[in-house]
């Protein structure tokens, strides 16, 4: 059974809430049902069939094509099954999810991934800002799952985040980690300013040394981690091609707030 | 009926007699293998029956840089107890005493089981607060900051109801060597069979017991119904030719591993045939009445 695909027919004069097009919500709905669906964000009706051309069946593994950063929620509150966008998507992708997998071949707007609990969110390019952090009326980010960024991430990344891992390939944004319960990010070419202010127990792990340090994190030297050898043997075996190694310079902060969260920066 | 044999050796028709166990495995890992044995050999140690060492444990088998979750050596360890509550007590001691006093180890979960056993969840506590808890993948791993680095051991491992312990065989010979020589071989052939250890020094016991004793207290003593020296004195199950008797002893996940695993043990005692000086592969069993699982021999060697 081929992907059900939704192809945006031509740019939306406003902004779509796309988030009934999750498997949970279409299984068992017929074509009609499906177009019949609204998506609209303002007063002006809008339904699937007017926006979409459908295609396919599989409502477990659902594909939008030509979606533009106007295309909100894709994948908000997912409990399973795999969604492919080709394109770009705009706020909230996957926001809340709990289960499934999220591909984006483009970029994605702000609160990315917000309060995800669980599942992954592969995004190719950039992502806004705000991604893994706290969702609107949510007091914790992300709290489990993977978030991986092939491109850059926008300010506040994993702001608050709770548990879970956020890969970003490019650099992130100034307060990367700000308010991090616990949990991880993995910045493979380092952040802006302010990273880890207000990090309670999480980890920022850095493979280059970061241009910025805030005072309130005290060395603790550099020494072998096996943790680090445990998480490179995960990625690898997720399919992806990095490597690390186990050396770490370790500096514990933020001294500010609980000061048991840590910097791990590659050595 | 006739006697069966396999190169001269009687198989007799008995059963060993085993019974339930609740077992787990964690796979300890080092730096190099060296230092994963070590710490394995340590975590075992003294651990060959319940009925004295709390425990009935022994190495697995070793394990490659890609079969561990950290690309490390690694060592699989079996640990086995009659009831949950003793296996998680055993668990918690020995791999607070062997595994994180040893240099560079980790500890991870072997197991998936039905339900689960705490391993970092109960030794977290000696990092005293700088413990730090990490989720990768779906699991739980703790890192206890430890005078030479960090001590990385997963959160919990899983429990089987279903394992089996107290297999065994038992190998009648006309010399000491050629038992010795035997049973060697087979631990060595069971060794590399899945879900199963021989608990004992090498693996082989030659000290079988009965139930029971003439001393108040004593719950178990020699059975001397195979002694050599005590063939012309008691009710003896040896033929007078019998220099030495030799038992292997074997737990596992389930009782399928330990038959397949006593099927590998016959026939590498059997190997040397009768010519070697082993004459009779047996088993032990109390009847019938005590343990569930039942190992006939002959169906074992078919």
């Amino acid at each position: 059974m081929s992907a059900l695909t939704f192809e945006l027919k031509h740019t939306p004069d406003q902004r779509l809430d796309l988030s009934p097009l999750v498997p949970a919500r279409l299984d068992g709905l017929s074509r009609k049902e499906i177009e019949a669906l609204a998506v609209n964000t303002t007063r002006t009706k809008l339904t699937v069939g007017e926006a979409f051309k459908i295609k396919g069946k599989d409502a477990e593994n659902i594909r939008f094509e030509g979606t533009d950063e106007r295309c909100d929620k894709i994948g908000a509150g997912l409990a399973g099954g795999a969604i492919v966008v080709e394109g770009d998507a705009g706020m909230l992708l996957g926001a809340k999810m709990k289960r499934g997998k999220i591909g984006v071949t483009g970029s994605t707007g702000v609160l990315t991934g917000a309060s995800m609990a669980g599942g992954e969110i592969a995004v190719r390019r950039n992502v806004g800002d705000r991604a893994g952090a706290a969702a609107f009326g949510e007091t914790m980010g992300m709290k489990g799952g993977f978030i991986s960024i092939g491109g850059d991430a926008g300010a506040l990344l994993g702001e608050r985040l709770r548990r879970g891992l956020i890969m970003v390939g490019g650099t992130a944004g100034d307060y990367a980690g700000a308010r991090m319960i616990a949990g991880t990010l993995l910045l493979k070419q380092g952040a802006g300013r302010y990273a880890g202010y207000g990090n309670r127990r999480g980890s920022l792990i850095f493979l280059e040394k970061p241009r910025n340090i805030l005072p309130t994190y005290s060395d603790c030297g550099v020494m072998e981690f096996d943790y680090l050898r445990l998480l490179e043997t995960w990625l690898r075996d997720q399919g992806l091609r990095i490597r690390f190694g186990a050396r770490a310079r370790r500096l514990m902060g933020d001294m500010a707030v609980l000061g048991k969260g840590e910097m791990l920066i590659l050595a | 009926m006739p006697e069966l044999k396999v190169k001269g050796v009687t198989i007799v028709e008995t059963f060993a007699e085993a019974f339930p166990m609740v077992g787990t495995r964690v796979i300890i890992t080092a730096p190099t293998l060296e230092w994963a044995m070590i710490s394995a050999r340590t975590m075992t140690g003294f651990a060959t029956s319940v009925i004295a060492c709390g425990a009935e444990a022994g190495i697995e088998r070793t394990l490659s840089k890609k079969e561990t979750p950290d690309g490390r050596p690694g060592v699989a360890v079996l640990l086995f107890t009659m009831d949950a509550d003793k296996l998680q007590k055993q668990l918690r001691n020995r791999v607070g005493q062997c595994v994180l006093t040893s240099p560079g180890s980790a500890c991870y979960a072997g197991l998936e089981g039905e339900k689960k056993l705490k391993l970092g969840a109960s030794l977290r506590f000696f990092g005293d607060g700088w413990q730090m808890s990490k989720v990768i993948g779906g699991r739980r791993y703790w890192r206890i900051p430890v005078m030479g680095g960090e001590f990385v051991c997963e959160d919990k491992t899983g429990l089987t109801k279903k394992a089996v312990g107290g297999g065994n065989l038992l190998v009648l010979g006309k010399s000491h060597a050629a038992v010795l020589a035997a049973c060697t071989r087979a631990v060595k052939a069971m060794s590399e069979m899945p879900d199963v250890i021989t608990p004992f020094p090498g693996g082989i016991v030659r000290s079988g017991s009965k139930v029971g004793s003439q001393y108040k207290g004593q719950i178990a003593s020699t059975n001397d119904a195979y002694c050599p020296g005590l063939k012309g004195a008691v009710k003896s199950a040896l033929p007078l030719n019998i220099e030495a008797v030799l038992e292997i002893v074997i737990d596992g996940l389930t009782a399928d591993a330990i038959h397949a695993a006593m099927h590998a043990g016959i026939h590498a005692i059997a190997k040397g045939g009768a010519r070697e000086g082993v004459t009779h592969i047996t088993a032990g069993n109390y009847g019938g009445n005590l343990g569930p699982h039942h190992f006939h021999l002959k169906e074992i060697v078919g």
